[in-house]
């Protein structure tokens, strides 16, 4: 899912000292409003799901510069031109203000380095899957995930091609609201609609 | 000239005299009154009139408005300052002439102003420059119907005095700043903030070199700045380099959609 329109980065993405943490109270605050709102616009255009946030802050160009990982960020925190970075402290500090605003959450079973970026929360996602069911009348049906995600039906669906993983935290949520039951093994699953 | 003319009688005739010029005077006077009282008269219904039929320029074009407010200006009408205390009326002769509209139109300004002030003010301190004040309104789509000077901000701004708030207009270097917060620029401080609007920031020794000023006085006033959020720091640079948050504030265009 590459997107080929190239990402308009936000006025205070060109500003020196954005990178820079604060000292000011006041104006740390606004510069993580700033941030936070600046990932969450990057990961929506790329369609990111997940963060890792080493390889979005090491630099490229001395590590592997092979932008494979669906992770990788590189110039998200790294404006290039202005030759200015975020520290790797100051972007786990606006990750872990996003947390706490419920829209980053550690991925399990890493030591917190990869994080969802909840650009949509699971119950977005949730929402969008149940409205596309009752769009096109699939309730009841039943599906593989593979179809939902990679599916000719899906296609245009904004879940369209998003993360497995997250995929299925969003019928999670559908299953708890009894809408849904997942079945299956690992890589098979299926699920059905009520 | 003055023969005196002897005699008691002489008195009399004085009273007489004394009294019919006062007598006079006042008709004079109160002919003058009254010929003054019509043409006020006459000439607010013409501005009033002037302004009816001009009220939708006034509203939507920004340059008769303020060929308008300068009209009223040099009339030695001020067509904000509330009346109320000279004529009973109530409300702003503007208010009274005008039906309110262009009154309205700055106290729907004035708000879109305290809007932007309020928004901004974690990143700027409380101080921004008119200016940018005016792109953030054009950004947010808010002109109030039509467009907006940064005259008319200024004026929406002297709007809000009588409520005891705390904005107010300050000059920094020749760009009028709005304030929103209580605060006083010391000379150092202004200058610093004159000093960045040249490049957009300034390091303590381009203030050493270019201010003749010794180190510890330029780091105290960098510091004092930076302290109120009125400046940003990079330390990425070789030296630290102040910045005015001004030089980042403008719409974000696209990203979060």
């Amino acid at each position: 899912m590459s997107t080929t329109t190239p990402f308009f980065f936000p006025r205070e993405y060109s500003f020196p000292p954005f990178f820079t943490r604060q000292t000011n109270l006041t104006t740390h605050h606004a510069q993580l409003i700033k941030w936070a709102a600046l990932v969450l616009a990057y990961c929506r255009h790329h369609r990111l799901f997940k963060l890792s946030l080493s390889s979005a802050i090491s630099d490229p160009l001395s590590s592997t510069a092979e932008p494979t990982s669906d992770t990788t960020a590189s110039d998200l925190f790294h404006n290039r031109q202005l030759n200015r970075r975020l520290s790797l402290a100051d972007a786990r500090e606006v990750l872990d203000f996003l947390r706490r605003d419920g829209r980053v959450e550690p991925v399990d079973g890493t030591t917190g380095d990869v994080v969802w970026v909840y650009w949509r929360t699971p119950e977005e996602w949730a929402g969008l899957v149940e409205a596309w069911v009752d769009e096109t009348a699939q309730r009841g049906g039943v599906l593989t995930l593979y179809e939902l995600r990679e599916g000719d039906a899906t296609r245009g669906a904004e879940f369209h091609g998003m993360d497995a993983d997250l995929l299925q935290k969003a019928l999670g949520v559908l299953v708890k609201r009894g809408k849904a039951q997942i079945f299956g093994q690992e890589d098979s699953l299926g699920v059905k609609f009520f | 000239m003055s023969r005196k003319p002897p005699g008691l009688a002489s008195l009399t005739r004085h009273r007489l005299t004394s009294a019919q010029f006062s007598s006079h005077g006042s008709a004079l006077r109160s002919t003058n009154a009254q010929a003054f009282e019509t043409q006020l008269a006459v000439f607010r219904s013409l501005l009033q009139q002037f302004a009816q039929t001009h009220a939708k320029d006034i509203r939507s074009n920004p340059s008769f408005r303020a060929q308008f407010a300068r009209m009223c200006a040099a009339i030695g009408v001020d067509p904000l300052l509330a009346s109320s205390a000279k004529d009973g009326g109530g409300g702003s002769v503007w208010s009274q002439l005008l039906g309110g509209t262009v009154n309205d139109f700055y106290f729907e300004l004035a708000v879109r102003v305290v809007e932007v002030c309020g928004r901004t003010r974690g990143e700027n301190g409380g101080l921004i420059e008119v200016r940018k004040v005016r792109e953030g309104l054009v950004a947010a789509g808010k002109g109030v119907g039509g467009e907006v000077t940064e005259d008319d901000i200024l004026r929406a701004v002297a709007t809000l005095k009588p409520l005891g708030s705390a904005y107010s207009v300050i000059r920094v270097g020749s760009k009028p700043y709005i304030r929103s917060v209580p605060k006083e620029l010391n000379t150092d401080q202004s200058a610093v903030l004159e000093a960045v609007q040249v490049l957009g920031y300034v390091s303590v020794s381009m203030l050493m070199v270019n201010l003749r000023w010794a180190r510890a006085r330029a780091q105290t006033a960098v510091e004092d700045l930076l302290g109120e959020g009125m400046l940003w720091v990079d330390r990425q640079s070789e030296e630290a380099e102040f910045w005015s948050p001004g030089f980042m504030l403008e719409s974000e265009e696209g990203g979060t959609g």
